[in-house]
This record gives C-alpha cells, structure tokens and sequence, in this order.
C-alpha cells in the first residue's frame, strides 16, 4: 500500500509541476486557466494520497468535493473574465492586461 | 497495474493539454485527464468524489472551456510562450527526475500508515462533522453565480450605449 501511495503522491507532484510549468511560460489567458485546472488535479491526487496515508477515506472524499466545488467556481468566474478581456482587448494576450496598471 | 496505467494516461493527457496547439484539443484532454481521475478515485472506494469529478470537471468545466473557445475564437490568441514546443520533453524529463528525487527521499522518511480514527461513513462526515463547511460552500456557489452575472451584466449595459 506505501508504494501506491508514493506513486500516487508522485503522479500528483508532476501534474503539479506541469500546471505551474503552463502558468509560468504561457501567454493565453484560457491556457493559464488550464494550468490553474491541472494543478488542481495533481492536489487531487495527493489529497487521495494523504486518505489512503490515514485510512480515511470517507474524510478525505468530503474534503475532495469541497475543493472540487472551489476549482468549479474559480475556473467559471476565470472563464468569465476571460470573455471580458477579449471583449475589451480583442485578444488573450497576457501581456495586454498591463494596460491595467494604475 | 491498474493504477500504473491509470496514472500514466492521465499523465499523458496532460502533457497532451500543455503540448496541443488547438485551445479545442487542449480542453478535450484535460477533460479526459479527469474522467481517467474520477477513474482513480473508483479504484479506491471514493465513489461519490469519482461522481463529482467525473461530473462536474469532466463535464460542466469542459463544456465552460468549449464555450468561451468558441467565444473568442475570432480573437488573437497570444498563443506563443516564453520557451518554444520542443522544450516541453526535456522539461517533463527534468521534472520526472525531481519528482524521483523527491519520492527516494520521501520512501525513507514515510513512517508506515497511520491508521486515522477513521470519521464513518461519507454522509456522517459531509453533513454531521463538517456542518459549518456547507454553509461556505453555498456562499462559495453564490458568489460564483453572482460574480458571472456581473460581469454579462456590464456587457448588457455597454450594448445599450452601443
């Protein structure tokens, strides 16, 4: 059982690292969010990792749907923004949204 | 065996969702990258989190991305990054060596499990031991649902002086 819970601890690192790999070198904005989503899915996993750790799974399946009702609201309302942006600036551009500055 | 394949495809869809070109495809496998996450999640008994997943980020964020690609296909899509394409391997390489790295490191220091209290079934811990929680979840949706309102409420409004 340690050793699932090492693969999946380690699988759930990676995901994490390539989210942070997308936010970091993207420029489109719907791009950022899918990083925003894949780390999200490698907290996922380590969330199931550390259930498995205590042998509590029911726990840690509440904790799972509460963070998936976060990672809902937050992609929805990122989403929504991002057709603002494009009604504004007539691109996903990143770079653009420092016209923002004050 | 299972499992190792499970995580390998769902490994595989996301490279797949940083490497593809078209935002549409991007979308497509990472929403597959959550059915196969809701998959895991089956294998070990999380059954009702396995329905959210598969539900909610399978399903109602993919159809949110489908729709705002659809949305601003027309628009520049700014779509170039700071380092090009070919790098993504040699990046994932670098990251499988620190995430090994990490695990050696982990595998010594893991003291063996550590058996919880253990909290009963799902609906004990949902609506009896975090009660309190429900509530913020049900302002969490609002605030959601009023957030996006306001946003397309300006849009109508600027239509008006349009």
């Amino acid at each position: 059982m340690n050793n699932e819970i090492l693969l999946l601890f380690g699988c759930g690192l990676l995901l994490m690292m390539l989210g942070v790999y997308m936010l970091v070198l993207y420029r489109n904005l719907i791009r950022l969010i899918i990083g925003v989503e894949v780390v999200a899915k490698g907290v996922t996993l380590l969330f199931l990792a550390a259930g498995l750790f205590r042998q509590d799974i029911a726990f840690i399946q509440s904790l799972i749907v509460t963070f998936i009702i976060v990672e809902t609201v937050l992609a929805a309302v990122m989403l929504a923004l991002v057709v603002g942006v494009h009604r504004i600036y007539g691109s996903l551009d990143i770079r653009l949204l420092s016209k923002l500055k004050g | 065996m299972l499992l190792w394949v499970l995580l390998g495809l769902m490994v595989l869809l996301t490279v797949g969702a940083c490497v593809f070109r078209d935002l549409l495809y991007t979308a497509v496998s990472l929403a597959l990258a959550s059915a196969v996450l809701a998959g895991v999640l089956f294998h070990y008994g999380a059954n009702i989190a396995g329905v959210f997943e598969l539900s909610v980020c399978a399903g109602l964020i993919t159809v949110l991305f489908v729709s705002t690609v659809g949305m601003t296909r027309d628009s520049d899509q700014g779509d170039e990054t700071r380092l090009g394409r070919g790098f993504i391997p040699l990046v994932l390489l670098v990251f499988i060596g620190l995430d090994v790295l990490i695990l050696r490191w982990l595998g010594g220091a893991l003291p063996s499990i550590v058996p919880g209290a253990g909290s009963g079934s799902f609906q004990n811990v949902f609506w009896n031991l975090r009660s309190a929680d429900i509530l913020g979840q049900v302002v969490l949706i609002l605030a959601g649902v009023f957030g996006i309102s306001a946003l397309f409420r300006l849009k109508a409004k600027e239509k008006k002086h349009e």
